[in-house]
């Protein structure tokens, strides 16, 4: 179906054209690496799509130790800042899962939000670091905790005359973010597990992803984990936590049997990261 | 819905105005069928292959997967420019010295993700990150070594 491109200038511009057509006729345009490939597969029926390149939210920024994600940043600039790495670890290895890096030159973190897929290598590590999606209209903002703001598959709390203008992240955390899946590039991850920890000190969140119908948090699995060097047998306890209550199924790329076997490999590996990046920031005299 | 307008592009230095570009017309096309430069290659038309990789205002980017209209007024190279700069030269020298090439299909993605790559991160970035982040490439002639073998002699020279 062929459609028409608007790039408004302004974000009242945007909010002009996106309540003047009707539901289902319009969509928004950030990177377009997901909504062109819908648009081809008959998965988005819309014939008119609204650029936001031009507003001015493709930036990220630091306050103290608090981020700020623009929503139309590129996730390759975020992965380009050192600071990214040093102190959201778990968001940065997510990040370098999505696509490929081509992708991630024009792929966006609202994008990644605004479609909602299940397998999003994303939002597991927003869930783990407890992100705050803030979303604008004409009527003002509004602040979403990212657990509400995902409600199912491809379903979110945005309303139809709502923009996502950035993501929050509170602080900066120990964390980790482990996928498996066929091909390391241009590959669904088959499961993705993200792992935070505090504050306060010595509680963790588990998220997890390539679940069904969203990703989720997995509080069994969090209450395995007592301690801030947690011992081999609490991180066993948390991995079949994982293994037992993950709300996983069978699909094309994966079959659930495997994913439970899958995911207590990926939750070892993904404490164990987290709780080597707290000893290494810590320092020597980082105690227990 | 509004007139499909004049849009200007800079592709491989030259500034050229593209005539009634229709809202929906993705730049892999605009670049073979309308600029006829047929060296950027569809694969897959997907996001999935890398061969249309185009670099634009010098970073890779899946022509596949963008609407020319959003890249109006930006500085494009294809295969075809990349031997303008002295590191594609020396990334399309570095191919033929390894014989990284069978039946050419992905080469241009290849060698204009690679020189998008090295210029993005200096040419003494890691054997690792280079490798994986050339996996959003796919070949399905090589088997990869040779190609792997050019990109490590490349980095070898600047070591
Ligand atoms: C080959 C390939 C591989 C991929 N691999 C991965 C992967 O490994 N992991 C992963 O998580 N994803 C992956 N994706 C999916 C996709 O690339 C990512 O989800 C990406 O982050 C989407 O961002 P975008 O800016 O391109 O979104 P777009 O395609 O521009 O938009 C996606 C949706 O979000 C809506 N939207 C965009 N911006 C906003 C906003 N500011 N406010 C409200 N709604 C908005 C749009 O209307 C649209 O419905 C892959 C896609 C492809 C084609
Ligand atoms: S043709 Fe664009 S990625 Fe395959
Ligand atoms: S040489 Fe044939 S696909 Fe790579």
């Amino acid at each position: 179906m062929p459609f028409s491109l608007s790039t408004p200038k302004d974000p009242a511009e945007a909010f002009r054209l996106l309540v003047a057509g009707r539901p289902g006729e319009t969509a928004l345009l950030a990177g377009g690496t997901a909504l062109l490939r819908d648009l081809d597969e008959g998965q988005n029926h819309a014939t008119h799509l609204i650029s936001l390149r031009k507003l001015p939210w493709n930036r990220h920024a630091w306050k103290g130790e608090a981020l700020e994600i623009g929503s139309t940043e590129p996730l390759r600039t975020l992965e380009n800042d050192p600071l990214v790495r040093a102190r959201l670890p778990g968001l940065h290895q997510a990040i370098e899962a999505v696509g490929s890096v081509a992708l991630r030159h024009r792929a966006t973190l609202g994008g990644n939000l605004g479609r909602a897929s299940p397998a999003s290598d994303l939002i597991p590590v927003l869930l783990a670091l407890e992100a705050l999606v803030n979303l604008r209209s004409p009527r003002g903002q509004r602040v979403v905790d990212i657990e509400q703001f995902i409600i199912s598959s491809r379903q979110t709390a945005r309303e139809p005359d709502e923009l996502i203008e950035s993501v929050s992240i509170p602080r900066a955390l120990p964390s980790a973010y482990v996928w498996q899946r066929v091909r390391p590039s241009n590959d669904i991850s088959q499961v993705g597990v993200a792992v935070a920890l505090g504050p306060p000190p010595g509680r963790w969140r588990v998220a997890l992803g390539g679940v069904s119908p969203r990703p989720v948090r997995l509080p069994e699995a969090e209450e395995a984990l007592v301690s801030r060097r947690p011992s081999e047998a609490e991180v066993e306890l948390a991995a079949q936590a994982a293994a037992r209550h993950a709300p996983f199924v069978t699909d094309r790329r994966a079959t659930e049997g495997y994913r439970r076997r899958l995911v207590t490999t990926l939750v070892r590996r993904a404490v164990r990261s987290t709780a080597e990046h707290r000893a290494r920031r810590a320092g020597p005299k980082g105690g227990r | 819905m509004t007139a499909p307008p004049t849009i200007t592009l800079t592709v491989n230095g030259r500034t050229l105005e593209c005539r009634r570009v229709p809202d929906d017309e993705r730049l892999l096309d605009t670049l073979r069928w309308r600029l006829g430069l047929k060296g950027t290659k569809e694969g897959c038309r997907t996001g999935d292959c890398g061969a249309c990789t185009v670099l634009v205002d010098g970073e890779s980017v899946l022509s596949c997967l963008a609407l020319t209209h959003t890249v109006e007024g930006s500085s494009l190279v294809t295969v075809e420019g990349i031997a303008a700069e002295p590191l594609g030269k020396a990334v399309v020298a570095a191919f033929q010295a390894e014989g990284a090439v069978q039946c050419g299909y992905c080469t241009p993605g290849f060698v204009v993700a690679l020189t998008g790559l090295l210029k993005e991160r200096g040419p003494k970035a890691s054997r690792e990150e280079i490798l994986a982040a050339l996996s959003g490439n796919l070949c399905r002639c090589t088997g990869y070594s040779p190609i792997i073998r050019a990109t490590e002699r490349l980095l070898e020279k600047h070591r």
